[in-house]
């Protein structure tokens, strides 16, 4: 897909605490065709749920495109493997390496964190099981053939942060990521700049998408979360209108249309708002 | 040094409600310098358990109590009281409590304080984790500060997109360590040393010994259970 000249869409979906999978499978039907590969997340915010490979499983059943979320939050480098081997032998083709965000985060602040390996170690590993052979050298019996993938936050907000996100995205690079999906953009004069800056790496890299469901939630997300930032005027545009499901749908695709020309594709996170995608694809006229 | 923090004196009663006599161990190091286990804290505990019925047969403070041999020594002359003591609280790091579970192997030893980490005293009584003796330095790459200690993930390659305003994801008080590294790796115009791709530490097993490579050949000092 990413080698064609199309511009791709994924979407991300977020498995609930409990096994009543009637929802996101839902959502999943309700925006399969709209889009070329659905993400699931593991344990997004470190909250203790469903885990993404039994959903990516389910949704390749159905003919649906996955991006295994891998995080290295809770696994040691046993773990990891074994679960890529598992998704592979389960349908499942690409896998998105991610550190994950600390469990004092989540709703189990005591769990250990393991964090045996990092994004780029992991990317590393994925790119030897392709090759064949596991962490320690030993042989596969059958290899599998990931396309892995990588995120990058452009929000960075300090200087040295957004220099490392640049030097820790050529390493995610040199360990084997094939694509990259973004933290959500809300401002594409900044976005391009950071797609000028990252040029040279001759990378695939879908542009983050956020719908805002409330200026509640932007200012929430501007105090809370890493690398988002939501321009005042567009937080005002939220509180005035009279109909925030319109108004997020049209800031969602204005920002997707002024991607078209700057990157290979979007990634759009709905956070519950999965059934409004359609329409925002619609309106971005894709 | 070792940081320790007094225990809950409840804590400790219930440890020793069983126990009439004890005797009361402390350390001259560490446990002195967090004011856990140096003279005037085992001087001030002794007074509490007096006053709380219990008899102290004695009290000595270790010059070093992580020093298995040294302890020894030094308490010969208190092996009466420790004798006529129904049990041993300690207090110093876990590392002490041990040396005297060693010592006294027919005697209940009981920890006065929780061992907490290896710090640098940035300042009287104010100590920073930067060390976590993980086995295999890489301050040489690393400008000389450690993130797999001041990283909450222990990253290795770089940092996480949970930073905000250079502070860490885990706590708005501590600077994300990424930050330091290449605020002190610009000032020495050493960052390409960032970009090369750091492997995986190895996590050691637990527990580890270090021992001379010429006592390796001769009969090693382990005790049998």
């Amino acid at each position: 897909m990413l080698n064609s000249k199309q511009f791709v869409v994924t979407a991300e979906i977020g498995p609930m605490k409990g096994i009543d999978t009637q929802e996101i499978m839902e959502d999943a039907e309700c925006i399969k065709n709209k889009v070329d590969a659905i993400n699931v997340t593991d344990l997004q915010s470190s909250v203790m749920r469903l885990g993404s490979m039994a959903v990516c499983h389910l949704l390749a059943d159905r003919g649906i495109d996955t991006i295994f979320q891998l995080t290295c939050r809770d696994r040691n480098r046993l773990a990891l493997q074994s679960d890529l081997l598992s998704a592979w032998v389960l349908g499942i083709r690409n896998v998105l390496a991610l550190t994950g965000d600390h469990p004092t985060l989540g709703d189990h602040p005591d769990a250990m964190p393991v964090f045996d390996l990092d994004s780029v170690s992991l990317l590393r590993t994925i790119s030897r099981l392709n090759e064949g052979f596991d962490m320690a050298g030993n042989q596969l019996k059958g290899a599998p053939d990931f396309f892995p993938g990588a995120v990058v936050n452009p929000g960075a907000d300090t200087e040295a942060a957004f220099e490392m996100q640049i030097i820790k995205m050529e390493k995610k690079i040199e360990a084997g990521a094939r694509f990259f999906q973004t933290q959500g953009i809300f401002d594409l004069n900044l976005f391009e700049k950071f797609m000028k800056r990252v040029e040279g790496f001759k990378i695939p890299i879908l542009g983050g998408i956020i719908l805002l469901k409330s200026a509640g939630m932007a200012r929430f997300m501007n105090k809370n979360v890493a690398g988002v930032f939501v321009p005042e005027p567009l937080i005002k545009e939220m509180e005035v209108t009279k109909d925030k499901v319109k108004t997020s749908t049209e800031i969602a695709s204005h920002l997707i249309k002024g991607m078209k020309d700057l990157c290979r594709g979007v990634h759009i996170m709905a956070i519950g708002w999965e059934k409004k995608i359609p329409q925002v694809l619609a309106e971005a006229g894709l | 040094m070792i940081v320790t923090k007094k225990r809950e004196f409840n804590e400790l009663m219930e440890n020793i409600k069983n126990y009439g006599s004890v005797f009361l161990l402390g350390c001259s190091e560490c446990a002195a310098l967090c004011g856990t286990g140096g003279e005037p804290e085992v001087k001030a505990m002794k007074e509490t358990l007096e006053s709380e019925g219990k008899e102290v047969t004695g009290t000595f403070v270790a010059k070093s109590g992580c020093q298995v041999l040294g302890t020894k020594v030094e308490l010969k002359p208190y092996k009466d009281a420790v004798e006529k003591a129904d049990c041993i609280i300690v207090m110093s790091c876990g590392a002490g409590t041990q040396t005297a579970v060693e010592l006294y192997e027919n005697k209940p030893v009981f920890p006065a304080n929780d061992s907490l980490f290896l710090a640098n005293m940035t300042r009287l009584k104010m100590f920073d984790e930067r060390c976590s003796l993980c086995g295999k330095c890489i301050l040489d790459k690393t400008g000389g500060i450690c993130p797999v200690t001041r990283c909450a993930k222990g990253l290795v390659n770089g940092p996480c997109g949970g930073s905000r305003d250079g502070f860490c994801e885990v706590s708005k008080d501590t600077p994300c360590v990424w930050q330091l590294i290449y605020s002190r790796l610009i000032k020495l115009n050493q960052l390409d040393s960032l970009k090369k791709i750091s492997q995986p530490k190895s996590k050691s097993g637990h527990p580890r010994r270090q021992i001379p490579e010429d006592m390796k050949s001769k009969k090693e000092p382990i005790k049998k259970a």
